[in-house]
């Protein structure tokens, strides 16, 4: 009996190899909990308490909680006509840009990766969009599209030769989100194109070789070996672009404010002006709950439709 | 040589762990320097007034504000003022997040738009907390009448403005308009006679602007021109009503505007400004400190520049939306209170403020006392201010005004007829106002 207890006490003492890594596991995961548990899971959890409560400016001044109101700001959301066609905004400027980005980036590491001369000048100048803070972006780009003194007007006025002299890109309900969506290429396009690059310099130049030796053409080359070998980074950039543009605000409503007659309102700025135009934190944190369950219900149709990240 | 890599990044991953803690550590720390500045103060012996301003950022009035600060410690040397600044579109929010943290701001400089919502967040306090009965007996009636919230004024109007009506005086003989129009029919014939104008370098100069863009204060401007038509969107006691016909003659008026060309689609105010200073606007409507931006573009269209009063339109004699640029005051005990109201009637002097309306920002005073403008272009639209209306407010005002905005847009950009899009506003609207 005495034997037995002084090998548990040692056992206690001295810990299994196993034991070890598992402590050692949870030690080195502890700041990364610590970090998404109080500066991600918390805010996230309050937010959604709060879309169910009263929950004003007021409130945060005077330290009292919100009060329950039986679903009103969920009520209110759904029938004030304004988030079905936020939904389709935030859709539609996510798929414009997604897409376009993809292309267009993809296109622009295939020309840097051909050995062109200056390649990596061109790279770092292509860089410098990227660095340019968001909201200066946005007001270069307002400058750019502005009707009566707009740089786009001038050039479309003589490229065209003088017949269209009034092209107001932001100022058109039909053409509002598509030069916000220019303006979010622009600046996001560079990250994009270095990541795709990076990506296309992993391809194995000699099964492109043997490939190109059994009489496969450059567009069979392409689709058939570099796109599968690409496919981890292929599947960072979407991601990357999906998220960024999913949650696009200071774009939006620097250029547009989410005008012209509501052409640019995305779930972003409606959030934005329930919460802080308004005044009504509760009634925004719902729009941001809704938000958030379709970003997740996009990630998830997302995963399933890129699959896992082997190359085949 | 495995085993010690192991435990050294362990170790790592502790310090991490443990920076996280000192970070919110910091916090606290900084939150007892400013708790001590606050014991300071109501000790009585010095004491700080925090206050919130955001034009210190703007260029064009840093100097001054500056001035204030070195003018006023001076005169005062047991007061000293330390600024909060943040741009003008968060300086609220700002301001808001310091008093949910337990540090509020003594005063704050700003818009007389905002005092609704500031009212309702709880953040503010009267103003005759602050000041007594008799100083505030000395501003003009209408200024005051546009600062209250149930009856109780919240915030001291510094200098005040209606939409004025701008004109340059060079396009409008050009274009054989013998006379400022007066209404928004003779608007009309002038537009008219100015539309196919173009400037020496072969722009189109447009005759008339109002902004539509989406911002408050472009809802500001449109809720001027309805009180142009004798219209109103919110009764006295801040519930919705838009079925008159000032109302809808507004948005008609815009939509002719727009449909003959007239007026450039959807901008903002500084748009019009350079629009303005460029020569490629005839007339607009702004704010009598709006033409500071104009000058900053091109000083020299100041000479061709004149002002006159608020257009009248339908039923209506031409009234305006009164807009105040204000002080805001915060409870933070006697002492401080003491202290602003010191700040505040230094500020309020004729040789501070008197100067600073006339050559920096031009602006009607809203104290009695102190004589209206010398600045010539503002001479036209002097009878401006007696018509001026302080109109109703909500707590999101701001919300509404954007709503006003989006009904422009339809019925301009859009196309959409009046009576459809002023319905989309009434449920937009009364959403809004609940």
């Amino acid at each position: 009996m005495a034997f037995s207890a002084a090998k548990n006490i040692r056992r206690g003492r001295t810990l299994t190899q196993r034991q070890g890594d598992t402590i050692f596991s949870v030690l080195l995961i502890l700041p990364t909990i610590l970090v998404t548990t109080v500066f991600i899971l918390v805010p996230v959890v309050d937010s959604v308490i709060q879309s169910f409560l009263d929950y004003k400016m007021k409130n945060i001044i005077s330290g009292k909680p919100g009060t329950w109101n039986n679903f009103e700001n969920y009520i209110k959301l759904f029938t004030n006509s304004k988030l079905g066609p936020a939904i389709l905004q935030t859709f539609l400027f996510c798929l414009i840009v997604v897409v376009a980005q993809f292309i267009l980036g993809m296109a622009l590491a295939l020309v840097l990766n051909s050995n062109i001369k200056c390649a990596r000048f061109f790279r770092s100048i292509m860089m410098t969009p990227w660095c340019v803070p968001t909201v200066i972006s946005a007001l270069i780009w307002m400058w750019i599209f502005q009707p009566q003194y707009g740089l786009m007007r001038y050039i479309v006025s003589v490229v065209t030769f003088g017949q269209v002299t009034d092209l107001a890109m932001l100022n058109s309900p039909s053409t509002a989100l598509l030069g916000i969506a220019i303006a979010a290429l622009w600046k996001q396009v560079p990250l994009s194109t270095l990541l795709l690059l990076a990506g296309l310099q992993n391809v194995p130049g000699e099964i492109q070789e043997a490939a190109t030796m059994d009489g496969a053409s450059a567009r069979v080359c392409f689709f058939r070996i570099t796109l599968p070998y690409m496919k981890s980074v292929i599947k960072v950039v979407l991601s990357m672009a999906i998220i960024e543009n999913f949650k696009q605000f200071p774009l939006i409503w620097t250029m547009t404010g989410g005008g012209p007659n509501n052409a640019t309102t995305t779930l972003a700025v409606l959030s934005y002006r329930e919460a802080f135009v308004s005044n009504n934190l509760g009634s925004g944190a719902a729009v941001t709950t809704v938000w958030m369950l379709l970003m997740i219900v996009v990630v998830v149709v997302y995963n399933k439709f890129m699959g896992d990240n082997e190359t085949t | 040589m495995k085993k010690q890599m192991k435990w050294t990044a362990a170790a790592m991953a502790a310090v991490m762990a443990f920076s996280l803690t000192a970070c919110s550590g910091g916090t606290d720390s900084g939150s007892t320097s400013q708790a001590s500045g606050t014991a300071e103060t109501s000790s009585g012996e010095k004491v700080t007034i925090k206050f919130a301003n955001y034009a210190l950022l703007e260029d064009a009035y840093t100097e001054f504000w500056e001035g204030v600060k070195t003018g006023f410690e001076a005169e005062n040397p047991d007061i000293t003022i330390e600024w909060v600044t943040a741009p003008y579109a968060d300086i609220v929010s700002t301001v808001t997040t310091m008093a949910g943290g337990g540090d509020k701001v003594d005063m704050i400089f700003g818009e007389g738009t905002w005092t609704s919502s500031l009212v309702d967040s709880g953040l503010i306090i009267p103003v005759t907390d602050v000041l007594s009965q008799e100083y505030l007996d000395g501003f003009y009636e209408n200024s005051l009448e546009a600062s209250m919230v149930d009856g109780e004024i919240y915030t001291l109007p510094m200098y005040m403005s209606p939409f004025i009506l701008y004109y340059n005086t060079d396009i409008l003989q050009k274009a054989g308009v013998e006379s400022v129009p007066t209404t928004y029919d003779e608007l009309l014939a002038a537009c008219e006679k100015i539309s196919g104008m173009t400037t020496e370098d072969g722009n189109a100069i447009y005759p008339f602007g109002q902004t539509t863009a989406s911002v408050a204060i472009s809802g500001s401007a449109i809720n001027s021109m309805i009180f142009n038509f004798g219209g109103e969107v919110l009764t006295a006691d801040g519930q919705l009503s838009i079925d008159n016909d000032g109302f809808k003659q507004t948005f008609e008026m815009l939509k002719q505007l727009d449909e003959k060309g007239y007026t450039p689609e959807n901008c903002k105010l500084k748009d019009l400004r350079n629009l303005f200073a460029l020569g490629q606007l005839a007339m607009y409507y702004d704010q009598s400190w709006g033409i500071s931006g104009v000058e900053n573009i091109n000083p020299d269209i100041l000479s061709v520049t004149a002002s006159a009063n608020p257009l009248a339109g339908g039923s209506g004699e031409g009234a305006s939306l009164l807009s105040t640029q204000t002080l805001f005051y915060c409870d933070n005990g006697d002492a401080n209170r003491a202290a602003c109201a010191k700040l505040t009637e230094y500020l309020m002097s004729d040789e501070v403020l008197g100067d600073y309306l006339n050559n920096i920002v031009p602006g009607y005073p809203t104290l009695k006392t102190m004589s209206m403008p010398d600045n010539p272009v503002l001479q036209g639209s002097l009878g401006s201010i007696d018509k001026a209306v302080a109109a109703p407010s909500v707590p999101a005002m701001n919300d509404l005004n954007l709503e006003l905005c989006t009904l422009a847009q339809a019925v301009t950009v859009t196309g959409t007829d009046v009576d459809t899009a002023i319905e989309e506003f009434r449920t937009a609207a009364t959403n809004i106002i609940g």
